[in-house]
């Protein structure tokens, strides 16, 4: 077996060798391994002493009435009015593709209500610009040069056109 | 417990590791005990309530071991484990055996963990690790076999591991709590917590050294 640490799988070797849950065929080649690579023995040593010490830790006594409790809650919810029974129900899962449907719809909506030019020609909150005297000019000057573009064309001009 | 075991030392394999045909036996009552856990879900889909009763005693204790060692507080542990229970009654009629029962067992009770972690509310009730308690009474009067000396270091060593426990980041606490006591395997843990097993070994590998670290001096 080529030796873990060299390997690059050390780790996680060593977890599960700790674990007792590395592969029957891997645990073997591992304990064949060990007694002739100091590195490993002493990681190995390592994992089994952190294991060891978390081992101390034992889980205290279950209530006694724990049980009883549960009941007693499941039949309180089971006795209760039908609509407190909707509230408790798992909307989580029934409601969880309808988010992001909801969402999407209502950044169409706004998206549609924000571009949408009939909107804007009909808003009354636009707020009134302040125009300058110069631009008053500038558009009056247009003006008249469009009513000299549209009037009829002088008699030199026709006589031009001719030619 | 010495720097280099023993056993190690002396070139010998860590003991006691189970032999491989003690690991097919056990393979395979643990897919038996998975596919029991399936059929009497579906029952109490049906409206079994005995099959939910015969749910809960198998698995009432590891949730509650598991909430209590999150969260470091028996009752707290107990409430959560109640509501975890309480979840899978709801749940019942929408039940599908997609996943392992115990996976969807554990993903409530770590999901409710760390909710109740993450809301800080283990900084107004979580019992002082300096205090006596009535349930370190308890531990007491059930461990009498020991001097008063062992008994001394024994508290003394077993506040320290939940210190370092409880100094964990919350999902490497629950990572290193499901595969240390509930013995599950990479995948079941990924399924639980939502993410890879990759995540789930660097989770640990964190996990670990972290503990190391602060519990190399109990070696």
């Amino acid at each position: 077996m080529e030796c873990p640490q060299k390997s690059g799988k050390a780790i996680e070797l060593m977890m599960s060798y700790t674990a007792g849950t590395l592969e029957p065929e891997k645990q073997i080649e591992l304990e064949r391994h060990l007694p002739i690579c100091e590195e490993c023995r002493r990681a190995a040593a390592d994992r089994k002493a952190i294991w060891d010490a978390l081992d101390v830790w034992r889980p205290d006594a279950i209530s006694e009435d724990f049980s009883a409790r549960l009941y007693r809650r499941i039949a309180e919810e089971e006795a209760a009015p039908a609509w407190r029974k909707l509230l408790r129900m798992p909307w989580g899962s029934l409601f969880r593709p309808a988010v992001p449907v909801a969402a999407a719809c209502a950044a169409l909506a706004i998206e549609f209500i924000v571009k949408d030019p009939l909107i804007h020609r009909h808003s009354t909150t636009t707020l009134p610009q302040k125009i300058s005297i110069e631009q008053v000019e500038r558009a009056l000057d247009d003006m008249d040069m469009l009513k000299q573009l549209s009037a009829p064309a002088p008699a030199e001009g026709r006589a031009s056109e001719r030619i | 417990m010495k720097f280099g075991h023993p056993a190690v030392a002396s070139g010998e394999a860590l003991s006691p590791q189970p032999s491989a045909s003690e690991r097919v036996r056990e393979d395979m009552a643990a897919v038996a005990s998975l596919e029991r856990d399936a059929e009497l879900m579906l029952r109490v889909r049906e409206g079994d309530e005995a099959s939910f009763s015969a749910l809960l005693d198998r698995h009432r204790a590891a949730v509650i071991h598991f909430l209590y060692r999150m969260v470091q507080n028996q009752a707290v542990a107990e409430e959560l484990a109640q509501e975890v229970f309480l979840r899978v009654y709801r749940s019942r009629s929408t039940y599908e055996p997609t996943a392992k029962f115990t996976t969807w067992l554990f993903r409530i009770a770590t999901h409710l963990a760390l909710n109740w972690i993450r809301d800080g509310k283990n900084e107004k009730s979580q019992e002082s690790l300096d205090q006596g308690t009535a349930e370190g009474a308890t531990r007491q009067v059930a461990d009498r076999l020991r001097t008063i000396e062992q008994e001394m270091v024994y508290q003394a060593r077993l506040a320290e591991v939940r210190q370092a426990i409880e100094m964990l980041p919350a999902k490497q606490r629950a990572a290193v709590l499901m595969h240390k006591y509930e013995e599950m395997d990479y995948s079941q843990i990924a399924g639980v917590l939502g993410c890879s097993e990759s995540a789930v070994k660097s989770l640990l590998f964190r996990a670990y050294e972290s503990l190391r670290a602060r519990l190399a001096h109990m070696s």
